[in-house]
């Protein structure tokens, strides 16, 4: 039998023949490491998760024009400054997005007045397309428009007594358009107080062909934050201010970091017990081995060989809490995410390099004293029990 | 004319300020079997355990094997065991969760590498060639030590040490334990020193010393 085979054999006897402190440790580094586990898949899992979650709150990212400001004045009189409508022009827009490399969700907005009646109503031009992908929370009492019809918002619908089904004739300074009304509208928001039409028709009634006021994003969440994002895009559209959608993002993202913190310190402070308990276990067990030391380095074990034998035992049992770690804490992970999130975590393979680290550290660093005692026991003085 | 294997000169070891072995000269030389007497406390053990490697003198000078022991590291004094030493204890010291033969592969570990048809040989030797996958708590204490004595010796060494090897086995066992000494010495030709404070076991010595509070009182030969 080779040295490597007998240490082997030697450590899994001794192990055996203590069932019960090694079931112990293994159950506490087993914990250790799935918690660790756990919480780093479930880690992961909720930045993807929140991100997804973020995408159904709407754009995060906003682009408006820089409004057009002029000083009203002569000599020195200053009346102030008044500013004009300023509007996005849409081939800009679509030329910077393009060139910034972010695939975002978008929806382009112009807003405008147009009449009705007696009654200027204001009335937003979107891409229906675009809009059903970016806010899917509208809910809409009627029809999605098709060509030549509109959505109204259920507080002016109701204002202004309208009715899904129902044509209206709307003017512009210019010219009119005639739509019907496919569906009421109501996402609890500004837009239900807006009239929608598609936005190449407001365009044309409004004489703002590739004019927008408006443009709303939805970059992904992860990673770099949208502060950056943000201005990244900036220099792209010298006349035009990008800014975050900042409730939404700094919530989100503040939110997911404070529980990744959470997270951490709890992962701390269970290794912190896991690694004393282990202390305790390891030495208690050294104390009760004196005589097996002492016997090991009478019979000619150098410090080294015998305190070799000692590691080994931390090693395999770290090497098995771990295994057993990255199991259990994988299928904690799925159990969190199914209840928390109502779905499934992701399978992380790697993330079982970070079990059994977790547990061969604490398992070495727990050992660490009683290996210590095992390299410098007296072998005269441990044979006689001392 | 027999090479010396065991020379000391004013050799001494304190433990503080008490001074379990005073100034000892002594002369052994190989293939002798020397019997230490004395009672408790009289530093035969420390003796044992210096002749061992397993302690460091305080004084004076110890060759064994042509080795000076005060010049060995810990390391030198751990290979010095395993290469030239063989020990039995008294309490026998076996690994509980080994069997018979796998205790015997323990000190061919340390030594060079397990082999367990080495080990069987070894064991039946001592006649312990049905026990062998017995662990010690089935062995009786006379068995116990036969397997404390396989181990001592399967490496072959130049000294065996007993430390009160019978001093816990009745008159039926301690007779088949010296009996046992006697044929694996007149085999393998080692060097016996072995601690006991029972007249009857040192008397299968060549030689006995008598030590009293760390001094050599006497010695006789007993053997010619």
């Amino acid at each position: 039998m080779t040295k490597r085979r007998w240490l082997v054999y030697l450590v899994a006897r001794a192990l055996a023949h203590r069932k019960g402190r090694t079931v112990l440790l293994l159950a506490v580094l087993a914990m250790a490491s799935s918690l660790a586990t756990a919480l780093g898949i479930v880690s992961i899992s909720m930045g993807k998760r929140v991100a997804e979650e973020v995408r159904k709150y709407g754009a995060n990212l906003v682009i408006i024009p820089d409004s057009a400001r002029l000083d009203v004045g002569s000599g020195g009189l200053n009346f102030g400054a008044v500013t004009e409508p300023a509007y996005l022009n849409q081939q800009e827009v679509e030329g910077a997005l393009a060139r910034s490399g972010l695939k975002p969700g978008r929806s382009f907005h112009l807003r405008g007045s147009l009449h009705w009646k007696d009654a200027d109503i204001l009335v937003e031009g979107v891409n229906f397309d675009e809009i059903r992908q970016l806010f899917p929370w509208w809910q809409i009492k009627g029809g999605w428009p098709a060509a030549g019809e509109a959505v109204v918002g259920s507080d002016m619908a109701a204002r202004l007594g309208l009715k899904g089904g129902e044509t209206l004739e709307l003017a512009g300074p210019g010219q009119s358009v005639r739509v019907r009304v496919s569906g009421i509208v109501s996402s609890g928001g500004e837009e239900d107080g807006l009239f929608f039409l598609s936005l190449p028709e407001l365009q044309k009634v409004l004489g703002l062909e590739g004019k927008l006021t408006t443009v709303r994003l939805l970059v992904t969440a992860e990673g770099e934050s949208l502060k950056k994002r943000a201005a990244a895009l900036q220099p792209l559209l010298p006349k035009a201010k990008v800014s975050e959608v900042r409730q939404i993002a700094r919530t989100s993202e503040g939110l997911l970091a404070k529980v990744k913190l959470l997270m951490v310190l709890v992962t701390a402070v269970v290794l912190i017990s896991a690694g004393s308990s282990v202390t305790g276990t390891m030495s208690t067990t050294v104390l009760e081995r004196g005589k097996e030391i002492g016997l090991m380095k009478a019979m000619g074990g150098g410090r080294w060989e015998v305190l070799l034998i000692f590691s080994a035992e931390a090693i395999m049992l770290g090497l098995f809490g771990g295994g057993a770690g990255y199991l259990l804490g994988s299928a904690v992970a799925q159990f969190i995410t199914r209840a928390v999130f109502a779905t499934s975590a992701d399978f992380i393979p790697w993330f079982a390099c970070v079990s059994l680290g977790v547990s061969l550290f604490l398992a070495l660093l727990g050992s660490v004293g009683p290996l210590i005692s095992v390299f410098r026991l007296d072998p005269v003085r441990s044979l006689r029990g001392e | 004319m027999s090479t010396t294997i065991i020379e000391t000169g004013g050799l001494t070891r304190n433990y503080g300020d008490i001074c379990a072995l005073k100034p000892l000269d002594l002369k052994v030389p190989e293939g002798e079997w020397l019997s230490v007497m004395g009672h408790s406390g009289s530093g035969k053990s420390t003796l044992l355990n210096l002749l061992g490697g397993l302690d460091r003198p305080s004084n004076g000078s110890l060759r064994v094997g042509g080795e000076d022991m005060q010049g060995l590291t810990e390391d030198g004094l751990a290979r010095f065991r395993r290469e030239f030493v063989g020990i039995i204890f008294q309490q026998h010291h076996l690994i509980p969760y080994l069997t018979a033969v796998e205790n015997v592969m323990m000190a061919q570990y340390f030594h060079s590498v397990p082999d367990e048809a080495e080990a069987r040989l070894a064991l039946e030797r001592v006649g312990l060639g049905h026990r062998l996958k017995n662990r010690p708590s089935e062995l009786s204490g006379g068995e116990q030590q036969r397997v404390c004595i396989a181990r001592a010796i399967i490496n072959s060494p130049k000294l065996l040490l007993g430390d009160e090897p019978t001093g816990n086995l009745d008159h039926k066992s301690t007779l088949m334990v010296m009996e046992l000494l006697k044929e694996l010495r007149a085999e393998e030709r080692f060097t016996i020193v072995m601690v006991t404070h029972n007249p009857e076991v040192a008397a299968w010595g060549d030689r006995t010393i008598y030590l009293d509070d760390g001094i050599l009182v006497r010695e006789e030969r007993t053997r010619s």
